[in-house]
């Protein structure tokens, strides 16, 4: 079984262990045609590190991202939850169309949706400022959101909601207590995408922000370090590198507990 | 089941307000739960978008005054060479990635879901593609396929499986889309794998101790219990990968700008030249906009088919 | 139009909101006047920090404030047309290529500033002038350029007793020696802007171009373009590798850094990172003049400018940042000294510049009399012109050609597209 993983780890590892050599490689070295890409020959050297660090404003940049990450996952998600549970379990007028209304603003292509809402996030007054971000990234994590857990909901068994109420919870009392736990491993999962998606969301973080305080880790990164026909390849890479880690590391214990949250409840 | 009737039993008796009342009715606790959701969208996407769709149907040129024009640039577009060639390409590299990452997808949540050592490193390994910054681990990548340090080339030559100097990787046809596909599948791998992974947890055991009582093998407990169990779970993973696939744009940009003689061009990278290097904003939304009505059936049905298997 | 001046109400309360929400001050009476100044990251991070440093100068000597933002140059238009859109953002933005024409109506006329600052550095150059003049009106002031030069090592063509090439042939001469040493020639031919650049100069070079002067009339489909397209197949087969089908625009430098390609066309800026990172094959690096052929000599060129958008309140004290940067010769010269050859001055009087005495290596750099062309010439940088550019019909003609499709066919395929874009 081990084995049988080791294609998979290869093919998701090798691309990451190859930036984080090139981070730690000097420039000699990096840009010496004949020098073994596989390892490090000369010495490691935290130089892109630091220039990273202190030359620039790598700090402010990847704050930015995760307070915008932060807040448009927790509001998405929010609001997703709800939407999803209307929409898996309770009827009402319009229940139907509702869901595919969410479901194809999914579809609207951003490419150049960015042009139009610029002009609305000027209206609002949040031009060149974060805070655009974190009214604009629910437009497209809402929707996904909403879905992923539509799908979660209808896996709770109705009759169990129904027992709650019976016993005098209310609905929401019902869905707070019974359903919400059931479908953790949902919440979980539509945490970590929309998580995701706005940690790499760039376009609108490009458009909508210009000041060094304003823009996210992404933005300020290839802003800072692709100067016309020249890029800084240790300083991306070790952009890529600081940027990515931190997320892991958090991954890895929600996934931990999502599975365990999972298994405890079979066990009961 | 039954920990939610044991649990059921510690909740207070409500002493209910009138307003919670009125919020155990469904026709209005479900317009009242909806209603964020709708706002946000309504606000956010509805009005730019029927922009986009008027910029689509305009000549509107970056700064100009515009002028609707009806469906003249979709019509024009369809007589660009370099747009047919993208229609082509779209669908070689969403439909080949797409296909590789649910087989593999499939395979790693299967592996993943057995008893492992290091679970945990494991799985945030195979998570990591999903998490480096898209913008970043795309250059990651051209510098893997460039055609001096090439790390595959090396390795591949070193080993003697390539014949020096080894693949020009973005530079011709067939390994250029084979390049941005295999970028596209390792980011999104993570995203198949754990999802299913997912839904292949929420599979009760008992069904497949039944199975094996039933004297059904490994591969016929796949095909009976497993695959029609995740129906639901891949159906929506596929819808989203699809359009997410669809819509690709970083990989191509970075990495071959949608050469060689615009062989890797995808909808969202030749709308960008189009529509902003060149500013035909009009014709940038026209291709961008070209295929969402097919999308809106093809979503249509498949959400179709998803509501069928929920209920 | 009535929603245009609703519109603009909405920004400005807008702008000013985000303002006073940025900043947490309310705005006072009589104060500060501030300009916001949007640019492309140099390529010399010194130089991002010399202007920096002179706004900080500007705000002590004028009382305006100026804020400046970076941008990478492949983000600009995506930027640009969400500035324009919105009607809202910076004051004043760096222009390239043919930036000027691209965004014309939502240009300010800047006439009587660049009469000012050519009265004071002398003419401004060929490039500079087909990239800001449009139609009669200057609608940003050229700031400065940076040449396509020829980069080559020095010193493998002592070694090797190669000739220092003058024309276009002298390079397939040269250049079939340098691929038996295992140093060919570097020219992209890709789907980048280099190969705009570099191809665009030789089919100059040959007295072939895409479209006449009028700015109508395609003119690919010309014997002299054929002659192009057979120098481009034999370059690529017997002085070149196949890798320069994948290039990007950094590829270039790249590959003469690493001492493999023993010639490569492109602004100094390869030269100056090996210097910088103190790469080996920095000492054997240097410079000489783009190359000739039947045609003359035609070099192309990138000129920057600096535009102020209609939009912006702030015309006047923006027009003071243009004065003080570029029409202050002190300033001017320090801020081109920090952009370390890279960045050259624009106006005829100052081709003499020190930066090129800096290192022995710049000295090729000296363009005197030199024919400096924008993409698309000899027709005026219209917007059908850009689009042609940047659809990277010239690349694609030529990379067909040197992968086998016919030279005839290949030259048909590119003129049936720039038809297609000329009458659209």
């Amino acid at each position: 079984m081990h084995l049988l993983l080791v294609p998979f780890l290869v093919f998701a590892l090798f691309p990451f262990y190859h930036m984080t050599l090139t981070s730690l490689k000097s420039d000699q070295e990096l840009y010496d045609r004949y020098s073994v890409p596989l390892l490090i020959r000369q010495g490691p050297t935290l130089e892109h590190y630091a220039k990273l660090l202190w030359d620039t404003a790598f700090v402010t940049w990847t704050m930015n991202s995760l307070t915008v990450t932060l807040l448009a996952t927790t509001v998405s998600v929010a609001v997703g939850t709800i939407a999803a549970y209307a929409l898996a379990r309770l009827k009402f007028f319009g229940v139907a169309s509702f869901g595919t209304l969410i479901f194809v603003t999914y579809l609207v292509p951003t490419s150049l949706l960015f042009l139009p809402l610029a002009q609305v996030v000027n209206w609002v007054g949040l031009a060149d400022s974060k805070w655009a971000l974190v009214l604009t990234y629910p437009t497209f994590l809402i929707p996904f959101s909403t879905w992923l857990l539509m799908g979660y909901f209808r896996t709770v068994p109705k009759e169990v909601e129904e027992c709650a109420m019976v016993d005098g919870a209310t609905r929401v009392q019902a869905l707070v207590r019974i359903v919400l736990p059931m479908a953790i491993p949902g919440l979980v999962c539509a945490v970590l995408f929309a998580f995701t998606l706005s940690w790499n969301e760039f376009i609108y973080a490009l458009t909508f922000t210009s000041s060094s305080e304003q823009i996210t880790a992404s933005v300020g990164i290839t802003s800072e370090l692709i100067r016309g026909d020249i890029f800084y390849w240790g300083q991306l890479m070790a952009g890529a590198v600081l940027g990515s880690v931190p997320i892991v590391i958090l991954y890895v214990f929600f996934l931990d507990y999502y599975v365990s949250g999972l298994t405890a409840g079979a066990v009961k | 089941m039954a920990i939610g009737s044991a649990r059921v039993g510690s909740i207070p008796v409500a002493v209910g307000g009138r307003i919670r009342e009125l919020f155990d009715r469904e026709w209005i606790l479900g317009p009242a739960f909806v209603t964020p959701a709708l706002l946000f969208l309504g606000l956010l996407v509805a009005y730019p978008f029927a922009m986009a769709i008027y910029m689509a149907l305009s000549n509107s040129f970056i700064g100009r005054p515009s002028e609707f024009i009806g469906l003249q640039n979709f019509v024009k577009l369809w007589s660009s060479d370099a747009f047919r060639q993208t229609f082509q390409n779209a669908f070689v590299f969403t439909g080949i990635s797409v296909a590789f990452k649910l087989v593999l997808g499939i395979t790693l949540a299967l592996l993943l879901n057995q008893q492992l050592w290091f679970k945990r490193m494991i799985r945030g390994a195979v998570l990591l593609p999903w998490v480096i910054p898209t913008a970043l681990s795309t250059l990651g990548w051209s510098w893997m396929f460039d055609s001096l340090y090439s790390v595959i080339n090396w390795t591949g030559i070193n080993m003697g499986l390539l014949d020096p100097p080894g693949p020009n990787w973005l530079g011709q046809k067939y390994y250029a889309m084979a390049a941005v596909i295999t970028v596209n599948v390792w980011r999104g791998l993570p995203f198949f794998a754990i999802t299913i992974l997912a839904g292949l947890v929420s599979i009760p055991k008992e069904l497949y101790e039944a199975g094996e009582a039933d004297g059904a093998g490994p591969a016929a407990r796949f095909w009976y219990i497993t695959l029609p169990l995740l129906k639901p779970v891949l159906a929506i993973v596929i819808l989203f990968s699809t359009i997410f696939t669809f819509s690709d744009f970083n990989i191509v940009y970075v990495l071959t700008r949608g050469g060689p003689i615009n062989s890797t061009h995808l909808f969202a990278t030749l709308a960008r030249q189009v529509g902003l290097e060149s500013g035909q904003i009009g014709m940038g939304a026209a291709i961008s906009l070209y295929l969402f009505p097919v999308l809106v059936f093809v979503v249509w049905a498949q959400l179709r088919f998803v509501r069928r298997q929920a209920y | 139009m009535g929603s245009e001046t609703r519109r603009q109400f909405l920004t400005t309360t807008g702008v000013g909101l985000a303002g006073i929400l940025a900043t947490r001050v309310p705005p006072a009476r009589g104060q500060q006047r501030e300009i916001s100044y949007l640019c492309w990251n140099n390529f010399a991070p010194a130089s991002d920090k010399k202007l920096a440093e002179i706004g900080q100068r500007f705000t002590k000597d004028t009382g305006i404030k100026i804020k400046i933002d970076h941008i990478a140059h492949a983000q600009q238009a995506a930027k640009y047309a969400s500035e324009v859109q919105t009607q809202a953002g910076h004051d004043l933005v760096e222009m390239r290529m043919h930036f000027p024409w691209l965004y014309e109506p939502q240009l300010v006329d800047v006439s009587d500033l660049v009469a000012e600052l050519e009265k004071k550095h002398g003419k401004i150059l060929s490039s500079g002038y087909e990239a800001a003049h449009v139609k009669g009106v200057w609608r940003a002031a050229p700031q400065y350029h940076a040449l396509f030069t020829a980069t080559y090592r020095e010193d493998l063509f002592k070694k090797a007793g190669l000739k220092v090439p003058d024309t276009w042939e002298d390079l397939y001469t040269v250049g079939k020696e340098l691929k038996k040493m295992g140093n060919p020639v570097g020219i992209p031919i890709s789907q980048n802007y280099d190969t705009i650049s570099t191809g665009s100069a030789v089919l100059w070079c040959y007295g072939a171009r895409e479209v006449e002067k009028d700015g109508k009339t395609v003119a690919i489909n010309s014997p002299q373009t054929a002659e192009v397209l057979e120098w481009f197949k034999k370059m690529f087969r017997d002085c070149m590798d196949p890798e320069v089908l994948s290039w990007n625009d950094a590829s270039n430098n790249q590959n003469i850094q690493a001492g493999k390609a023993g010639w490569v066309h492109n602004p100094v800026s390869a030269y100056l990172v090996a210097k910088n990172k103190k790469l080996v094959t920095a000492d054997g690096i240097n410079h000489h003049r783009s190359l000739a052929g039947p045609g003359g000599r035609h070099e192309i060129d990138v000129p920057r400018s600096i535009a102020i958008w209609k939009f912006s309140k702030n015309v006047e004290p923006a027009k003071e940042w243009i004065r003080y940067l570029l029409g202050k010769r002190e300033v001017y010269d320090e801020y081109i000294m920090s952009g370390d050859a890279f960045n050259l001055p624009v106006f005829a009087n100052l081709q003499d510049h020190p930066v090129l005495k800096t290192d022995p290596k710049y000295a090729g750099l000296k363009g005197e009399g030199v024919q400096y062309h924008i993409y698309g010439w000899p027709a005026p940088p219209s917007d059908k012109i850009q689009q042609i550019t940047n659809a990277f019909i010239l690349p694609n003609m030529i990379a067909k050609a040197v992968t086998g499709t016919p030279t005839k066919e290949a030259i048909a395929w590119a003129e049936k597209e720039m038809k297609t874009i000329l009458a659209g």
